[in-house]
């Protein structure tokens, strides 16, 4: 299994260097020089040319990826143009809201989705089956935004239920409870679709298998074949897919946290580019990046543990 | 030459399958009445997109104080949310469709010269795995921080995020391709390699492809809309149905309707066009089925 791993971080080594290079590429390609980017459209040539001196433009691009390299690496991705603070900072303040709202979505959407899933393979060509599917469809064709903007109006707005902007502070916290509920409730509708499909494809696949039938045989009850022996199997194939979903799960981030004003990376990186904050949004969309990374590399390593079989691979 | 005469009846009753489900059938027809009403948005709006009147936010019809004379009621400029919505039809989906078929080509050729040459086939899949783990919204923002917003930026990103997933299904449709005798026996008559990809692996790698473009659409309008939604691309005044959303959010709260009508649209589209995806899936190319 170490193997494994370590094949996996090996794997991530060219994504992260193309993560680097892609922030590196968005100062460059920017039009004007990087200096004048980084310095503001006001500030007076001696400060551009002090910055420019400092990132090295005057060298070869070659040696300006390598020090722009040994400056991320230290931590140090510029100031924000519009605020003036650390980009780092402003990271990683916004860091903390995004994970909270993946985690909160995540925690009631993958375990509905697999049951959904689970009953409507059960349940294959029966109307319970077709009534989870076509919710699974509609689920996957649904604009974010769309659901987002109904859920604000009647239960933000009509109804009178929820906050429905911003963060209200810390999990443990009332109120910092009641404002999460939306936009996690948002972000959770679009991914139990995908979620229910995947879980019902695989159990069906393994209630085919041969050990289901002797189950079956035994004499064992429904219940039992299908939770001890079908879904414990079927879960293996869920978990990788469910990480394949991750893009998407970003992208359905960045727009709920839009819609909601929930102080996180995506909304973080969508204002940047709005205003032109060149290296605030070079940083976010790096951080984005990075968390699609990690959370692939989250998902073999547990696929490995799951899976005895990956081991030899 | 064989396998793909014998294709042809296999193929016709595929077709045959798939007109006998009824809801792939409905919602393909749905679709075919949407885009024919982009197609011929000139002819059909009643008002012009652009042209503001005195009557901003009017409810639709169906609502007391709707007026027929704007059947889905007016925006927060007053403008036809009909007309618009059939205009913004227009470029919603010729920003899926060209995001498509542009990624889509480029990844049909990078897949099938990958299944070719097998020399160069390891470098290229590292690449595409490289690629494959930026997703598409990623590419949406770099490139409109990059660029600058627009709709060009999002048909790029939206491009270059489908060329991985199609070079994949396409290298593995076409490596089986290569292992049929009729390849071989181009090769003995002295075809050339661009006469060979061209006439016979093009030709048979084309249906996986398709399908899986067709299954791509949805997405692919649906990522579009979202970040026209977040203002990176189509630009005002010009239609977009994800751009009238957003602009919709601003009176949400007492004009639903103007947020509402173009959100509801896109859901159709996608919900239709993934429901022929996913139908032609099952009778084309089973073997997509995850």
């Amino acid at each position: 299994m170490a193997q494994h791993v370590l094949y996996r971080l090996l794997l991530a080594v060219p994504v992260l260097f193309g993560v680097l290079l892609l922030g590196f590429l968005l100062l460059q390609l920017v039009p004007g020089d990087p200096a004048t980017v980084i310095a503001g459209p006001m500030a007076p040539p001696a400060v551009i040319e002090e910055i420019r001196r400092e990132l090295g433009l005057d060298k070869p691009v070659i040696v300006q990826f390598f020090l722009y390299l040994v400056r991320v690496l230290q931590g140090d991705l510029g100031h924000s143009l519009i605020s003036n603070t650390s980009v780092i900072e402003e990271l990683a303040a916004a860091v903390g809201p995004t994970v909270e709202l993946m985690v909160a979505c995540l925690v009631w959407s993958v375990p509905l989705g697999i049951a959904m899933g689970t009953v409507a393979a059960v349940r294959q060509g029966g109307l319970l089956d077709r009534v989870i599917m076509a919710f699974s469809v509609a689920g996957v064709s649904m604009p974010i935004f769309f659901i987002g903007l109904l859920l604000m109006q009647y239960f933000g707005f009509v109804w009178q239920l929820l906050p429905f902007i911003g963060r209200g502070g810390p999990l443990w916290s009332i109120d910092g409870l009641r404002h999460i509920v939306l936009p996690a409730v948002s972000l959770g509708l679009i991914f139990i679709g995908p979620v229910a499909r995947m879980t019902r494809t695989a159990v069906l696949e393994v209630l085919r298998a041969d050990h289901v039938r002797t189950a079956r045989a035994k004499g064992l009850r429904e219940k039992t074949v299908v939770l001890k022996h079908a879904l414990r199997n079927a879960l293996i194939p869920v978990v990788t897919l469910v990480g394949l979903q991750a893009g998407y799960l970003l992208g359905g981030a960045v727009v709920t946290e839009s819609i909601y004003s929930w102080p996180g990376v995506g909304r973080l990186a969508v204002g940047a580019i709005l205003s032109s904050d060149f290296p605030l949004a070079q940083g976010a969309i790096m951080v984005l990046a990075l968390a699609f990374i990690i959370i692939n590399l989250i998902v073999d390593v547990l696929y490995a543990v799951l899976d005895p079989r990956v081991q030899r691979s | 030459m064989n396998a793909t005469i014998e294709d042809v009846p296999q193929r016709r009753s595929a077709f045959r399958r798939l007109f006998r489900d009824g809801a792939a059938l409905l919602a393909l027809a749905v679709l075919a009445v949407i885009v024919a009403a982009a197609l011929l948005a000139p002819w059909l709006a009643p008002h012009d997109p652009f042209a503001t009147t005195r009557q901003p936010l009017l409810p639709p019809v169906w609502n007391e104080a709707g007026q027929w004379a704007f059947p889905f009621g007016t925006d927060g400029q007053g403008r036809d949310i009909l007309s618009r919505l059939l205009y913004g039809s227009r470029l919603t989906l010729l920003m899926g469709l060209l995001s498509v078929a542009i990624g889509g080509g480029i990844g049909m050729v990078v897949g099938m010269l990958s299944a070719f040459y097998r020399r160069i086939d390891p470098f290229i899949m590292r690449v595409v795995d490289v690629l494959l783990s930026f997703p598409a919204i990623l590419l949406g923002l770099a490139v409109a921080a990059i660029f600058g917003t627009g709709v060009t930026a999002i048909i790029i990103a939206l491009a270059i995020a489908t060329i991985p997933d199609v070079a994949r299904v396409t290298r593995s449709a076409a490596v089986v391709v290569m292992g049929q005798d009729f390849m071989e026996a181009g090769r003995a008559i002295g075809l050339s390699d661009a006469t060979l990809i061209r006439r016979y692996l093009a030709l048979n790698c084309i249906s996986s492809v398709f399908v899986f473009l067709t299954l791509r659409f949805g997405q692919v309008i649906l990522i579009g809309a979202a970040l026209s939604f977040l203002g990176l691309g189509a630009k005002p005044p010009s239609a977009e149905l994800g751009m009238m959303a957003a602009q919709g959010r601003d009176f949400l709260f007492f004009a639903p309707h103007v947020a509402t009508i173009p959100s509801l649209t896109i859901f159709l589209i996608v919900l239709c066009a993934n429901m022929v995806g996913d139908a032609l899936r099952d009778v084309l190319d089973p073997r997509l089925r995850r």
